[in-house]
C-alpha cells in the first residue's frame, strides 16, 4: 500500500505492507530508533508513541491504521537542539537508569500531560501503569512527571 | 567531597531521553544481515532433520544453518575467564536438543522481518526421549541416557563445631522457589562484524565482560584473541541475565560462515523461554536457637536444578554456601547440596548470585523461630547480626565496618515497626476480607568474588593538552550509571569538573583487562583502581611541574587542579601548564597506569521493611508501605543508590508475590509479560530508602561498598514475611501467587 502519514510534523509518503507494524516501519525504514521494543505484544510499552496526541503501542499499530494521521516520537518532542521539558525533567531528577523504557515513559507521560495538565502522583502512577521499568521503583519517574507538570504551569 | 556523595544524572541520560543513546540493536552495518533463530519445540530429543528448502526459496534469505551444515561448534556460556576449565557442554545449534528454547537453527536474511518469517518455515524433524520436568523427575534420571548421572554435583560444606548446649530451640523452613525471568527491559542482541581479509571479528553487545566473551568466542572459533575485538554497548539492564553468552557465539558464528556483519536479536518471548533464568530450588533449612534468641546452627538441606545445561549452577550453589555467612553470626553452619539437570530454561546467574536466595531460606527460619520464641523480629535480628571486627567464619576475610544493627534501629524507627504491628492486628481483628502484616528482613552480600578467586582490576589515564583527562578502564555499565561513579571518583581524585574526566565502556580493543562487572566489583575493585590511578597521574603531574619550576615534587602541592609551591607562593600552574610542558619540553605525555589487587571483602548488607494487605477473597496482595534501609558505605552517587534500591525492591516484591517461569506439561516455559507479571508503577507505594553511610571499607573508593545486587537480597524476604505475618502461615512456596494463597486459606482458614 502507498502510506501517507505524518511523523513528528513531518509528511511521510512510502510503499509498505498494510500489516507492517509502525514499530518497524518507524525503525527500519525511517531510522527512527529512539522507539524501542521490549515485549512485542504490548505489556511493557517501550514502543509506546503518540498518535494523533493520544498513546499507543506502536508494536500493536499496523501501517494500514496509520493513513493520514499523526505520530509522534521520541525524536520529536526536542525542538531546535533544547530537550522537551519532560525529557529535562527525566534527565534532572535522575529518573534515568538502563533507558530502555525511557523513551516510551516519556511518550506516556507526554500523552498524560496533554490530557490531564496537573495530574496528582497515583494520575501518574495509573497512567504510567502500561509502561514497565525493571530497574527503578519508579518513585523518580513519578516525581519528573509531577516537576515537569507544574514547570509546564498546567499547560503543555 | 565536591561530587562523590552528590547526586548526579548518569553520564548518557541525556541520550536516553532524547532515543540517541544507541542501543545494538539500534546500530547498522553496511551489508548487514539479520538473523532469526529456530528453537526446539521439544524439550528432549534429537533433531534428525532440518528442512530449511521453504525457507531459502523466500525472497532475500542468504543461508539456513544448523547442525547438519555447520561446524560443530561448542562452549560453555559461563565462562568468563580464559583458565576456567568447564565443559563445552552448549553447542551453536543442538543434534540433542535438552529444552523447548535450545537452539536448533538460524536464518539470515536481509531484513529481520523476513529472516523471521522464513525461520517459521523450517521444518525441524525430531527423534524425543523421555524428559524430565520437575525434581522428582530429574532426580529420578528419566532424562539420562547411558553413562549420565541423575545427580550431577553433590557437596557439604561445614563451618565451624557443632553445638553441643542442651534445650536449643530447633525450627525448620522449607523453601522453594520458582523460576524468575530477569525481565531486563532490553531483549539480547549481538551484531557481529567479521572481516574476512583481516580474518578479525567485532562484536557488539550489551554483555557484563568484554574479556569473558572474547574468551568463549576466540577458543570456540579457533581465533587469536587479539582479532576477536568485543564491545560492550548501552546496555538497557542485565540484572545477570547477560553475565552469561548466549547470542554472541551465534552471531559470531553466523558472520564468520556469511563472511559479512550480521545482526541477532531476540524477541520477549526467546529471551524467556530460551536465554537464561533464575533456578529453582527446594531448601529445607533447620535453624538452632539458645532460649536467649542467639544463633546456634544453621544446616541446609538444598535441592537446585541447574536446568537444561550445568552452566553456572555448580559454582552458583557453592556460592550460596558462603553467602550464608554474610549476614548474621553462625556459629555452626553446615550445607548439603545436591544438583540435578531437568529439560526446562538453562538456570543462570542473577542479580546477587545466591544471597537473595539463602535469605529467603535463612530470612524464613528466621521468622519461624521469632514466633517459636516469642521474640520480636527486630529484637531477633539484633541479637544475631554481624557486628564491626568480626570475620566472616567461611571466608576468613574481616568484615570491617558493617552497619546492619544500625539499618534494623533506624528502620524500626522510621517504619514505626512496634505501632505498625499493633495497627495491623487491630486491623485485622476488625476485618474480615483484608489482612495485613507488617515484616523485616535482612540479607548480606560481598564487594567482590574474593577470596574465592582472586581478583584485580587495572586503570590507565592520559592527560590531554588542555589538561582533560581520559581514562580507560573496563566498565561495563548495566544502566546503573557506573560511568558517571567513575567520572565522579576520577574527577573527585584529580579536582576536576565532571566534564573534563571522559571514559568509555569496556573494548577489548582498548581498555586494560578486567573479569567484568559482576560479583558488584565494579566499584569497589574497578572503581579503586580508577581512584589510585587518578593518584598516580597527580604524581606525574608534580613530577613534570617539578622540573618546569626546578624544584622537587615534594615542595609541590595541589590546590584545586592547580600545582602550587610551598617555597612560592606566587606559583600556579594549571594542569594544562603542565601538560604544554610535558610534551613540549620532556617529551613525555602525562600517563598513569595503576592497578589494584583486591585483599579484602567488607560485608554489606540491607534491611527491608514491608507491609503488605492481602486480600483473603481474591488471593491478591498489595504492598502498602515498603522501607529500605541500606549499609552502603560511601555512597558514590546517593540518588542512583536509591533508585537501584528502589528497583531491587520492586523486583523482590515482583519474586515473592507474582514472578514465575512456569512449566507446562509439554516442558514450554511461561514466555509472555501478559503472564509474567512485573510491578508497574501503580502496583508500588512511593518506596522510601535510607543510606546509612558511616560504615565505609577500608578498600573501596572513598570508602564505598557494593549496592546495586546486595540491594535485592532482603526484598523478597521482607514482602515474603509480610504475607506470613498478615496470614498467621508459614507459606514457603516462592512466589506467593494469588492461587498458592487462595489454597492455603482454603486449607488453614485465616
Amino acid at each position: 500500500m502507498k502510506l501517507d502519514f505524518f511523523v513528528n510534523d513531518e509528511a511521510v509518503s512510502l510503499e509498505t505492507e498494510p500489516q507492517r507494524r509502525l514499530l518497524d516501519l518507524l525503525r527500519e525504514d525511517l531510522g527512527l530508533t529512539g522507539t524501542k521494543e521490549g515485549c512485542s505484544e504490548g505489556e511493557c510499552g517501550a514502543c509506546t508513541v503518540l498518535l494523533d496526541g493520544k498513546a499507543v503501542h506502536s508494536c500493536l499499530t499496523l501501517a494500514a491504521q496509520l493513513q493520514g494521521r499523526h505520530v509522534t516520537t521520541i525524536e520529536g518532542l526536542e525542538k531546535n537542539g533544547e530537550l522537551d521539558i519532560l525529557q529535562r525533567c527525566f534527565v534532572e531528577e535522575i529518573a534515568i537508569q538502563c533507558g530502555f523504557c525511557t523513551t516510551g515513559m516519556i511518550m506516556s507521560a507526554k500523552a498524560l500531560l496533554l490530557q490531564n495538565p496537573n495530574p496528582t502522583p497515583k494520575e501518574i502512577r495509573t497512567a504510567l501503569s502500561g509502561n514497565i521499568c525493571r530497574c527503578s521503583g519508579y518513585v523518580q519517574i513519578v516525581n519528573a512527571v509531577s516537576r515537569a507538570a507544574s514547570e509546564m504551569g498546567g499547560g503543555v | 567531597m565536591r561530587l562523590v556523595g552528590v547526586s548526579h544524572p548518569i553520564q548518557d541520560a541525556r541520550g536516553k531521553a532524547t532515543g540517541r543513546a544507541r542501543y545494538a540493536a539500534d546500530m547498522s552495518l553496511p551489508h548487514m544481515t539479520h538473523v532469526a533463530m529456530v528453537f526446539s519445540t521439544i524439550p528432549h530429543g534429537y533433531v534428525t532433520a532440518v528442512d530449511g528448502s521453504e525457507a531459502l526459496a523466500v525472497e532475500g534469505v542468504y543461508g539456513v544453518f544448523h547442525c547438519f551444515n555447520t561446524p560443530e561448534y561448542c562452549f560453555n556460556r559461563y565462562r568468563s575467564q580464559y583458565s576456567q576449565t568447564l565443559p563445552l557442554e552448549e553447542p551453536v545449534f543442538a543434534k540433542r536438543v535438552r529444552f523447548v528454547g535450545d537452539r536448533v537453527a538460524a536464518v539470515a536474511a536481509r531484513d529481520m522481518e523476513t529472516a523471521r518469517r522464513a525461520a517459521a518455515l523450517v521444518k525441524v524433524t525430531y527423534e524425543e526421549l523421555p524428559c524430565a520436568l520437575t525434581f522428582e523427575e530429574a532426580l529420578e534420571g528419566v532424562n539420562c541416557l547411558e553413562g549420565e548421572e541423575a545427580v550431577k554435583d553433590e557437596f557439604t560444606v561445614e563451618v565451624g563445631e557443632p553445638p553441643r548446649a542442651d534445650g536449643l530451640v530447633e525450627v525448620t523452613a522449607c523453601t522453594e522457589l520458582g523460576r524468575l525471568h530477569h525481565a531486563a527491559m532490553e531483549p539480547h542482541v549481538c551484531v557481529a562484524d567479521y572481516d574476512s581479509d583481516l580474518d578479525e571479528l567485532t562484536l557488539y553487545s550489551p554483555n557484563q565482560s568484554v574479556h569473558g566473551v572474547r574468551t568463549v568466542v576466540a577458543d570456540m572459533l579457533e581465533m587469536p584473541y587479539n582479532r576477536v575485538r568485543v564491545v560492550k554497548t548501552t546496555m538497557g539492564g542485565s540484572f545477570g541475565s547477560k553475565q552469561e553468552w548466549t547470542v554472541e557465539p551465534v552471531a559470531a558464528a553466523v558472520a564468520r560462515r556469511l563472511r559479512r556483519p550480521v545482526k541477532l536479536v531476540y524477541d520477549r518471548a526467546e529471551v524467556m523461554r530460551s536465554i537464561v533464568c533464575r533456578g529453582p530450588m527446594r531448601a529445607e533449612m533447620t535453624m538452632r536457637f539458645h532460649k536467649d534468641g542467639l544463633l546456634a546452627s544453621v544446616e541446609l538441606e538444598l535441592l537446585s536444578d541447574a536446568g537444561a545445561y550445568i552452566a553456572n549452577s555448580a559454582d552458583y550453589a557453592r556460592t550460596l554456601v558462603g553467602k550464608m555467612f554474610r549476614c548474621y553470626r553462625i556459629p555452626y553452619g553446615r550445607a548439603h547440596i545436591r544438583l540435578v539437570s531437568s529439560n526446562t530454561p538453562v538456570s543462570g546467574s542473577f542479580r546477587g548470585w545466591s544471597s537473595p536466595e539463602v535469605a529467603l531460606m535463612l530470612e524464613h527460619g528466621m521468622e519461624k523461630a521469632a514466633r517459636a520464641l516469642d521474640m520480636d523480629p527486630v529484637q531477633l535480628r539484633l541479637k544475631n547480626v554481624l557486628l564491626p571486627g568480626d570475620t566472616d567464619p567461611k571466608s576468613g576475610v574481616p568484615i570491617e565496618e558493617i552497619r546492619t544493627r544500625e539499618c534494623l534501629l533506624r528502620g524500626a524507627e522510621r517504619f514505626r515497626w512496634a505501632e505498625r504491628r499493633r495497627e495491623d492486628a487491630a486491623f485485622n481483628a476488625s476485618n474480615d476480607r483484608f489482612r495485613r502484616g507488617t515484616a523485616v528482613a535482612c540479607a548480606g552480600h560481598g564487594n567482590t568474588y574474593y577470596p574465592r578467586y582472586n581478583d584485580f582490576a587495572s586503570a590507565e589515564m592520559r592527560m590531554c593538552e588542555d589538561g582533560s583527562v581520559q581514562v580507560e578502564v573496563s566498565i561495563h555499565d548495566h544502566g546503573c550509571g557506573t560511568g558517571a561513579a567513575f567520572q565522579m571518583i576520577v574527577a573527585e581524585a584529580l579536582e576536576l569538573p565532571l566534564d573534563k574526566v571522559r571514559l568509555k565502556e569496556a573494548d577489548t580493543a582498548h581498555t586494560p583487562f578486567d573479569f567484568g562487572c559482576y560479583a558488584s566489583r565494579g566499584i569497589f575493585v574497578v572503581g579503586r583502581a580508577a581512584q589510585l590511578c587518578a593518584r598516580s597521574l597527580r604524581e606525574e603531574i608534580l613530577k613534570a611541574a617539578a622540573h618546569k619550576l626546578e624544584t622537587t615534587p615534594d615542595r609541590l602541592y595541589f590546590e584545586g587542579p592547580a600545582v602550587r609551591s610551598e617555597d612560592d607562593p606566587a606559583v600556579s600552574l594549571s594542569y594544562q601548564e603542565v601538560a604544554w610542558y610535558s610534551l613540549g619540553t620532556l617529551c613525555r605525555e602525562l600517563t598513569a597506569q595503576a592497578k589494584h589487587t583486591v585483599d579484602s571483602n567488607p560485608g554489606v548488607t540491607g534491611t527491608h521493611f514491608a507491609q503488605v494487605e492481602v486480600d483473603t477473597w481474591t488471593g491478591l496482595t498489595r504492598v502498602l508501605d515498603y522501607l529500605a534501609v541500606h549499609d552502603v558505605g560511601q555512597s558514590i552517587n546517593p540518588e542512583m543508590c536509591a533508585a537501584q534500591i528502589q528497583g531491587a525492591a520492586q523486583m523482590g516484591c515482583g519474586a515473592a508475590l507474582r514472578e514465575e517461569i512456569e512449566i507446562s506439561p509439554k516442558g514450554q516455559g511461561t514466555c509472555s509479560l501478559s503472564k509474567y507479571h512485573l510491578m508497574n508503577a501503580a502496583d508500588l507505594p512511593l518506596i522510601q530508602v535510607e543510606l546509612i553511610q558511616d560504615g565505609r571499607s577500608q578498600d573501596g573508593p572513598y570508602g564505598a561498598k557494593s549496592v546495586g545486587e546486595v540491594s535485592f537480597a532482603p526484598a523478597a524476604p521482607a514482602a515474603a514475611a509480610a504475607v506470613n505475618q498478615a496470614l498467621g502461615s508459614d507459606l514457603g512456596r516462592i512466589p506467593m501467587t494469588p492461587d498458592r494463597i487462595l489454597e492455603y486459606i482454603a486449607k488453614e482458614g485465616c
